[in-house]
């Protein structure tokens, strides 16, 4: 027993405190000032990883700032050019096609995965498929494959002479079908992706839909509502917030294309241009190029687009009310 | 076709009987067909993967894809692994290394982020919340942007071609500390906290003793999806290692699959399916061993508030 404990419930002041804190759902919600050493103690817990987030995360991030307002010259050396590497990524038509084919992108590939995958997740939910278990766990497989060995497998199986997708177009009478021409490598990107990452949206939304309580789902029926109307009217609302989560995550995750296009390029080096997302063109500008400073500066860039995007979908759903 | 009953699931106990939706007959056939045809697709390439690794070069390009055909060449694949490409043995020095930094960084995320979280749920400090909201902000840095700074930091700092500059970023998870801080307010109880202070343990004591216990299945979801990221990572490594020996699988496969094709030497086209199989194997194994820690609410915490 340690009879200095300031915490000690007892004495009015302490014991107040204890109780409020109680009463209250949530732990971290509302907390009252506690002793300092507590305070400290708390910090501490934090420090390793904070530490690491200011040395792996903030630290290169500024020092990226600071390298994209210099310049690099073979005769010279480096000079401080000022705002010269972002007025050249922001002026470069190669980037800009990146970011806006990145965009068509996300705008298509992540509303259709989400469709297929709530789709899915409701069935399972409403146990309108035998052996849903099973299902959900094969779903799931291609989250545990490396983007690589995904993109390798279908590559070898969309390839222009001699996969069997594309042998089996032929045999159906669609002709000689290139999965790789600059027509359809980006649908085919697309299916790509949506095969490495439904299946883990849908085990979260499944999740979400099997926190909708029981009676809300009962009372729905027994007013007669069709199914249809208890998933859309009923459901979909509930788990909204996961949707719209999962939409910021997708989002964050399709600007940021790199492997699968990559590994493409690999296979048919005409499918894909080396700009042709801004992770490639960062690549290609500090890897191929040797050109770091103007490749810091289309990062920062990169980064700030992508900030710029989350925030305002955050403020847009703060706006209207969906988060707190 | 058997007409007994399917028998109700444990965990779909509190399920409502389909037949209370009023659907008419051959809905659940119906959407069952759907679920098995998206699960051939799913299961397509991972069957081709597998059908090809039996295959030798010329059947691997002649043959149809989806079908086993001539020799079964698969131990002759496996076993050319362990010799003549990039020297002897390489593959499984990467496999070897894979393993190594998702397992050690994956440690590492668990462990930073566990203390993260546990002190962001259980404690009030000054400028806790500015250090929380510090630590989501950089949920919003997309990772792609962060990796080429680390690669100029790292040229500063000598941690190019170093297995520290694959270990260190990797124990920085924001995801993890916000899961660890959800996991730690929702299943450790204040109070329990409260009396083993009152019985005069240490802070570090509680936390080890009282709070880690508790913390299980929210570290194994963190630790999972730690490990996943790792295994999966394949620009950092791609960026910060020039030295094979160094690499891990993503982006020794990565360098297979530029040299088959640009180099036209097609006798590495059998080792590249065999390696991509055995790279895939382990973790889709780990899954099933583990899944049930995918379907707790802990992912659903994690994006729902």
């Amino acid at each position: 027993m340690n009879p200095s404990r300031t915490a000690r419930p007892g004495p009015a002041p302490a014991g107040a405190e204890s109780a409020a804190r109680q009463a209250l759902p949530r732990p971290q919600i509302g907390r009252t000032r506690r002793g300092r050493r507590e305070g400290v103690h708390g910090a501490s817990f934090t420090v390793p990883f904070m530490v690491a987030l200011v040395l792996f995360m903030i630290v290169p991030l500024a020092y990226a700032i600071y390298n994209s307002l210099y310049t690099s010259r073979l005769i010279g050396g480096t000079s401080f050019s000022g705002l010269d590497n972002y007025r050249q990524t922001l002026g470069s038509g190669d980037f800009w096609s990146g970011v806006v084919r990145t965009v068509v992108y996300a705008v298509i590939q992540i509303p259709v995965m989400l469709v297929i995958a709530f789709f899915f997740a409701t069935i399972f939910d409403l146990g309108l498929v035998k052996g849903g278990r099973v299902f959900r766990t094969i779903f799931f497989i291609p989250f545990a494959v490396p983007a690589v060995v995904g993109a390798v497998m279908w590559s070898f199986i969309l390839e222009p002479q001699f996969g069997p997708v594309t042998r089996l177009a032929k045999a159906l009478g669609f002709g000689e079908v290139n999965f790789f021409s600059s027509n359809l490598v980006l649908p085919s990107i697309i299916v790509i992706v949506i095969w490495e990452w439904t299946g883990y949206n849908m085990v979260i939304l499944y999740t979400a839909l099997k926190s909708v309580p029981r009676d809300v789902v009962e009372s729905a029926i027994l007013d007669g509502a069709p199914l249809h109307r208890i998933i859309l009217g009923v459901k979909l609302p509930m788990v909204r917030p996961a949707i719209v989560m999962l939409l910021f995550l997708n989002t964050i995750g399709a600007l940021q294309l790199f492997t699968e296009p990559l590994i493409l390029s690999y296979f048919q080096n005409s499918a894909i241009s080396i700009n042709w997302t801004p992770a490639l063109y960062i690549y290609n500008t500090a890897v191929g190029g040797g050109q770091y400073n103007l490749a810091a500066a289309a990062a920062v860039v990169l980064g700030l687009v992508i900030v710029a995007i989350s925030t305002a979908s955050l403020l847009f759903r703060r706006s209207k009310g969906e988060v707190s | 076709m058997s007409t007994t009953p399917v028998r109700g699931r444990r965990r779909d106990d509190d399920m409502i009987p389909v037949k209370l939706y009023g659907l008419p007959r051959g809905t659940v056939t119906f959407f069952t067909t759907l679920a098995t045809l998206f699960a051939i697709f799913t299961l397509l390439p991972i069957a081709w993967l597998v059908i090809n690794s039996t295959k030798n070069q010329a059947n691997l390009f002649e043959s149809f894809g989806f079908w086993f055909a001539g020799p079964f060449e698969f131990f002759h694949n496996f076993s050319s692994l362990f010799h003549n490409l990039d020297g002897d043995g390489v593959y499984f020095q990467w496999l070897g290394n894979t393993a190594f930094y998702a397992v050690v960084g994956g440690l590492g995320a668990t462990a930073l982020s566990a203390l993260a979280g546990y002190g962001f749920a259980c404690f009030d400090f000054r400028g806790s919340r500015a250090l929380f909201s510090l630590a989501m902000a950089a949920l919003l840095v997309p990772i792609t942007a962060i990796t080429l700074p680390l690669y100029l930091v790292y040229a500063k700092a000598g941690l190019i071609n170093s297995i520290w500059g694959m270990l260190l970023p990797s124990v920085v998870s924001p995801v993890g500390v916000y899961l660890m801080r959800t996991y730690v307010a929702a299943s450790v109880p204040r109070e329990l906290i409260d009396a083993a202070r009152i019985d005069g343990a240490g802070e570090v004591r509680i936390f080890l003793t009282i709070a880690l216990p508790l913390m299980v299945p929210g570290l194994m979801t963190v630790l999972l999806l730690a490990i996943v990221g790792i295994w999966n990572n394949y620009f950092l490594p791609l960026l910060i290692f020039s030295q094979n020996k160094l690499y891990p699988l993503t982006v020794g496969l990565g360098l297979w699959t530029q040299r088959a094709q640009n180099s036209g030497d097609a006798s590495m086209f059998p080792a590249l399916v065999v390696g991509g199989l055995v790279t895939v194997v382990p973790l889709v194994g780990l899954f099933l061993m583990v899944q049930r820690y995918w379907r707790g609410g802990l992912l659903l915490g994690s994006i729902a508030n």
